[in-house]
């Protein structure tokens, strides 16, 4: 049955060539936005190594200017916004999580020597407390470190496996090269993952170094907050006001974590949206192409159907041989779609973010995608077809 | 000659009434996506409106600096002494503004915050941009000068902070400095008009500002007419070049343009703050490439279509040929049918447009967002379809032209 299915495919090929070709492509862009969404799912799953429901950040805008900004500035500013009821904890750190910025420096692996890229966070000893980050081993900055000779810095699991590959990075030193100047640190904990911008960010390489503004001058501009659960939002007017006692001269950027956790999974689930909704119009427009083209074949082939009924075939039988034909010439167009697909991770073009398991995941959802709409569009016409009578066809024309 | 050719089409088309509707959706789709594209484009780069003076203003956005070595680079918006310095006195200008960015600001009524997006703008800003005032008035030089706490809202804001009633003369807290409201303006999404409140730059809480080579202004430099932009341009380069930096053992070069709308998009897109090509027209191919790649699929579609079609007709095609048409001559007239219906396609597509531009205004999903068909939509529109047209049309044409007339004649190509 499939030898025959596949010989009356073949006398075709030209124009199923053009139909196969089209369902190539279709197959391509569902599997493409498929593969998209799907490692999404994958990523939001993933941990992001805070908690940051009962955070709040206030980015401190001070008007263009770059200067460091002094130590006794910090101290005031955490003094003064711990006497607020509302306010567990304290921390200073260069940029807020959910926070479309990048920030990376240049590492030396000691065990390696080779150059390792990371994400690069200044932050203070309150913001482990502020921000919720479980520790997997080792300990936060704190005021040990003050003064210390070599300064501390926290890794994540993935910095220190690149860093440190097969020995445990605790404790280690490592230096970077920033700037011209060599600057040693030793590791003094290990989180297990830090993802600053989201549930939708690519996990990598994160180094935390200690905010330290009495060991050197510097500048950091976000405060983060941890405040007691279910403080509402009409607590930003008596923070700002509190901080515009301690800081006339600047003005505050407040913002809830979570609400700003909201604004950046919208800002990133956008382009998801917006390709989707084009490839919705895309297998519309495949929908009509692929119903009108099965229509005009089953027309085609008239007398060919009306022989077939008459040397005894039922109806369900031209019904079958027509959609088994279509989802055969599906099938073909994308398996050579897969092949060529396949090629994606094979050769690592997408790096992580193409991996078997979304592979395999967008492979079926876009396969089980076509079928379907191949299936739909071969119902009428297929059941046109088995509806002929067969005196009547084999007198077409 | 073309006459047959219509009346043929006609027949055709209505003979199979289903084929032709099919034919028309798949059309009708693709132009659709391509249109509302073009339109969102055109509104974004070419507006009309608030920023309808965009053909004869230029603006500097960002500055970049770097170190005699290219170690060190820094690339931000300007400072206000950049603009007062290098900017504010080039000859020919009719007026030049300087604007902050849209920041976020909380607006505090009691126990209500709402989060706005606020720029400080100069008073050239409004000379500029043709804000429609609904209410109030517009701040003025006076106001600037004697730094009064005043501030203008767009009318979504004020109807969000104050429900009905008027805005003017109440007064909002902004992030703890208290305004008064002395205007309402209509909503806007343009890329300098956009924000949700303006005040004055005097109302900065200190004078730092005026003190920093870099910061968050962008300056737009309005000509008296469009023909002196090249000249600006060469202006502001040079001035760049002229620009010693406060810190200029670190900084030993920096550079700053007068781009246009699409300049400037494409220069913070490619990076290309080192040179005097933003890169714009590479956008624009690359746009353009986008887009005839999104026209393949439909076109493969219609090809499809086209063929199951030509079949049909081949009793027609034997005739024709038997009499000594060629098959140029056959080509052609398939390709004629179906660029006409491509073009009818596009008609149908436009009136479409209307509807969708309509309802993604309506749904918010864009804020401000206003943009309509206009004549420069239109044209592109009826091209896109009369390329469609050509695209989908030859293959099926070719195969038509090739068809041997003795077959055609029995119907068994």
């Amino acid at each position: 049955m499939l030898r025959h299915l596949l010989k009356l495919t073949w006398q075709r090929k030209t124009r199923n060539l053009m139909l196969s070709l089209e369902i190539l492509l279709a197959f391509a862009i569902v599997f493409g936005i498929a593969a998209f969404g799907l490692r999404y799912l994958q990523l939001y799953r993933m941990p992001i190594g805070f908690d940051g429901r009962d955070t709040w950040s206030v980015q401190l805008r001070t008007d263009g200017a770059e200067e460091a900004i002094p130590a006794d500035v910090y101290a005031t500013l955490r003094r003064g916004l711990m006497e607020l009821p509302e306010v567990r904890e304290v921390g200073f750190a260069s940029y807020s999580p959910y926070r479309n910025a990048n920030w990376t420096t240049t590492w030396k692996s000691p065990v390696t020597g080779a150059k390792v890229r990371t994400n690069i966070m200044q932050a203070s000893d309150g913001v482990a407390a502020a921000l919720g980050i479980p520790l997997v081993r080792g300990r936060w900055f704190s005021s040990v470190d003050e003064g210390a000779a070599v300064e501390p810095v926290v890794l994540n699991r993935r910095a220190a496996a690149a860093l440190f590959p097969g020995v445990d990075a605790l404790g280690r030193q490592l230096t970077d090269t920033e700037d011209g100047a060599t600057r040693t640190r030793r590791v003094v904990g290990i989180v297990d993952e830090f993802r600053h911008k989201g549930p939708l960010m690519a996990p990598d390489n994160f180094v935390m170094t200690r905010f330290a503004p009495l060991a050197r001058k510097d500048r950091v501009t976000t405060v983060l907050l941890r405040v007691a659960p279910g403080t509402p939002r009409a607590f930003e007017a008596r923070l700002n006001e509190r901080l515009k006692l301690l800081r006339n001269d600047w003005t505050y950027e407040i913002a809830p974590l979570p609400a700003k956790r909201a604004a950046i999974m919208k800002e990133q689930l956008v382009p998801l949206a917006v390709v989707a909704i084009v490839g919705a119009f895309v297998l519309a427009m495949v929908a009509f192409g692929l119903f009108g083209v099965l229509w005009q074949n089953t027309t085609q082939r008239i007398p060919e159907i009306g022989l077939r009924r008459a040397l005894g075939a039922r109806a369900a039988d031209i019904y079958r041989q027509i959609v088994a034909e279509q989802l055969l010439l599906s099938s073909l167009a994308m398996v050579v779609g897969l092949l060529l697909l396949a090629q994606l991770p094979l050769t690592g073009a997408l790096g992580a973010s193409l991996d078997w398991t979304v592979f395999g995941a967008a492979a079926l959802v876009s396969m089980a995608t076509i079928y379907l709409l191949s299936l739909l569009c071969s119902l009428y016409p297929g059941w046109r077809a088995s509806r002929l009578d067969p005196v009547d066809a084999l007198h077409y024309e | 000659m073309l006459r047959n050719y219509l009346l043929t089409a006609w027949k055709v088309f209505m003979r199979r009434k289903l084929f032709t509707a099919i034919n028309l959706a798949c059309i009708v789709l693709t132009l659709v996506v391509l249109m509302v594209t073009t339109a969102l484009l055109e509104t974004a780069f070419f507006p009309t409106g608030v920023e309808g003076k965009s053909g004869r203003f230029l603006q500097v956005y960002s500055i970049y600096s770097e170190s005699a070595d290219r170690g060190t680079q820094r690339t931000s918006r300007l400072g206000w002494k950049t603009v007062e310095r290098h900017l504010k006195h080039l000859p020919g200008l009719e007026r030049v503004a300087a604007l902050t960015g849209a920041n976020q600001v909380s607006v505090y009524q009691g126990d209500r915050v709402s989060e706005l997006d606020m720029r400080r703008v100069d008073a050239d800003y409004w000379k500029i941009l043709d804000f429609k005032v609904l209410g109030g008035r517009l701040p003025t030089e006076d106001d600037e000068r004697a730094g009064r706490m005043v501030a203008v809202l767009n009318e979504t804001s004020a109807r969000r902070l104050f429900g009905d009633a008027a805005a003017p003369g109440r007064r909002i807290s902004v992030g703890g400095q208290s305004f008064e409201v002395i205007g309402v303006v209509a909503d806007v999404l343009h890329m300098n008009a956009y924000a949700d409140i303006w005040a004055p730059l005097t109302t900065f809480p200190s004078t730092d500002y005026r003190s920093r080579e870099t910061g968050d202004f962008t300056a737009l430099l309005l000509a008296k007419n469009a023909a002196d932009l090249p000249r600006i341009q060469r202006d502001v380069e040079r001035a760049a070049l002229g620009f010693v930096s406060d810190d200029p053992h670190r900084f030993a070069l920096t550079r700053f343009w007068g781009d246009s709308k699409l300049d400037v998009f494409a220069r913070e897109l490619l990076h290309n703050y080192d040179q005097a090509d933003s890169g714009g027209a590479r956008v624009l191919a690359l746009v353009g490439a986008a887009m005839l790649l999104f026209m393949l699929l439909p076109a493969l579609n219609l090809v499809n279509l086209n063929m199951g079609r030509t079949l049909e007709r081949s009793t027609e095609i034997g005739v024709r040929k038997a009499f000594g048409a060629t098959g140029l001559q056959l080509a052609g007239q398939l390709v004629v049918e179906n660029v006409l219906l491509c073009l009818a396609g596009g008609l149908l597509g436009l009136a479409c447009t209307q509807g969708v531009l309509w309802l993604l205004e309506q749904s918010h999903l864009i804020p401000y967002l206003e943009v309509g068909v206009n004549l420069a939509v239109f044209g592109c529109g009826m091209l896109l379809a009369f390329v469609f047209g050509l695209l989908s049309g030859l293959v099926p044409a070719w195969k038509m032209s090739r068809l041997d007339p003795v077959h055609a004649l029995k119907g068994n190509a």
